[in-house]
């Protein structure tokens, strides 16, 4: 398989939580803005990217037996490094993602690529797979926050772009709207493949 | 056997390496992560305290040891300083002192003449409804202008400051913690003005 391949697959054909259906955990809790989607979805990239490099390299070294054992030490260490960046450098967004910055750890695309790509491939493909996924998995929960965000709040990014007359269905912004969404934009990327 | 050890060995590794790294970025983002903390928690509070001001009172914070606490371990307070051209016109530090149910943490602004220029109340424990009522701002207003005085007490005590009614013993650690924020002024002016 190419690298331009690996890469590709991540955005449509096997993106995470739409395809797949993995990591709906941050997918369905912080999508209520568009903003706090890409916040959380570029966070999970660059843990993504580097948690693959690194797995990728120590394949051969890491017994079999306590692989998940080291790639979650691993995977941890990154997500401790975002999160005490992001208190440092981007505090409003810290503290919307919250709880769910730790919980990236736990984020089962990450474990998941570690274990089923970047411990059997080399290191520029797992690059590539995890640069592919994670910007999958950051246009999705950007979308995802964005529909929410214009039809909860009349907003996109914080600027309002519906007019005064504009009532919010405020129903989006809570969870079964964050449910809701997900499941038309699942429904419709299956229809969407099923026609080609 | 052999296949014990090194799991042993490479599990230990990778978790020590990791917690090498860790205290390296630990290190590295601590000046910064303070500075947000103080920007987005305690800016607020400042703000309302202080004066117009035309600098960064967070950036321009000081750091005063002043004596020691029960234990012999240093006290420290950190002073933020309101400057317009250059001149500092009123410095906001945080005071504390004990009300009905735990520690009340005011921010107080004081000008060069030990003047009150305001209070706010940032964390608490008091009821509901009864004690936390002193965050209002119809209470805490009336501690601008006073200073170390008879007057910066409750009514009952013959002072200017109307407690809030029912719930005096939360209005008094407020007066208590502001009173023991203008105890340490003279010595915190020495430093800053």
């Amino acid at each position: 398989m190419s690298v331009a391949k690996e890469f590709t697959k991540g955005l449509w054909k096997e993106v995470p939580p739409f395809r797949l259906v993995l990591g709906l955990c941050p997918t369905l809790a912080v999508t209520t803005a568009a903003e706090n989607g890409l916040g959380m979805g570029l966070a999970t990239t660059f843990v993504l990217v580097c948690s693959n490099v690194l797995v990728s390299l120590l394949r051969k070294v890491i017994p079999g037996k306590v692989r998940i054992a080291a790639f979650i030490v691993v995977i941890a260490s990154f997500v401790v490094i975002v999160e005490l960046t992001m208190q440092a450098y981007f505090y409003p967004l810290y503290k919307v993602l919250g709880i769910f910055i730790p919980l990236i750890v736990v984020n089962c695309i990450i474990l998941g690529r570690a274990e089923a790509f970047a411990s059997k491939n080399t290191v520029i493909p797992s690059i590539a797979d995890g640069l592919g996924m994670g910007i999958g998995f950051t246009l999705s929960l950007t979308f995802l926050g964005g529909i929410r965000e214009i039809f909860g709040n009349g907003t996109l990014f914080g600027h309002a772009i519906a007019g005064a007359s504009f009532q919010p269905f405020s129903i989006l912004l809570k969870a079964p709207g964050a449910f809701v969404c997900l499941g038309l934009i699942l429904g419709a990327m299956n229809w969407i493949s099923a026609r080609k | 056997m052999r296949e014990l050890v090194r799991m042993v060995v490479v599990l230990t590794v990778i978790c020590a390496a990791s917690g090498f790294v860790l205290s390296y970025v630990n290190e590295a983002t601590q000046a910064p992560r303070e500075y947000q903390l103080l920007k987005y928690v305690q800016e607020p509070s400042i703000k309302a305290v202080l004066p117009s001001y035309s600098n960064d009172p967070i950036k321009d914070r000081i750091e005063l040891t002043m004596g020691k606490n029960e234990k012999g371990e240093p006290v420290k307070k950190t002073i933020f300083p309101a400057k317009e051209n250059g001149k500092v016109v009123a410095i906001a530090y945080g005071s504390a002192a004990n009300g009905y149910h735990g520690p009340i943490d005011v921010m107080v602004g004081i000008d060069p003449e030990g003047k009150l220029t305001g209070v706010s109340v940032m964390t608490h424990t008091e009821t509901p409804g009864l004690g936390a009522r002193v965050v209002e701002p119809a209470f805490s207003e009336q501690f601008a202008g006073l200073e170390m005085s008879g007057q910066l007490n409750v009514t009952a005590q013959g002072g200017k400051i109307n407690a809030v009614s029912g719930a005096t013993l939360s209005s008094k650690g407020v007066v208590n913690a502001v009173r023991s924020a203008l105890e340490v002024f003279p010595q915190v002016k020495k430093e800053v003005f």
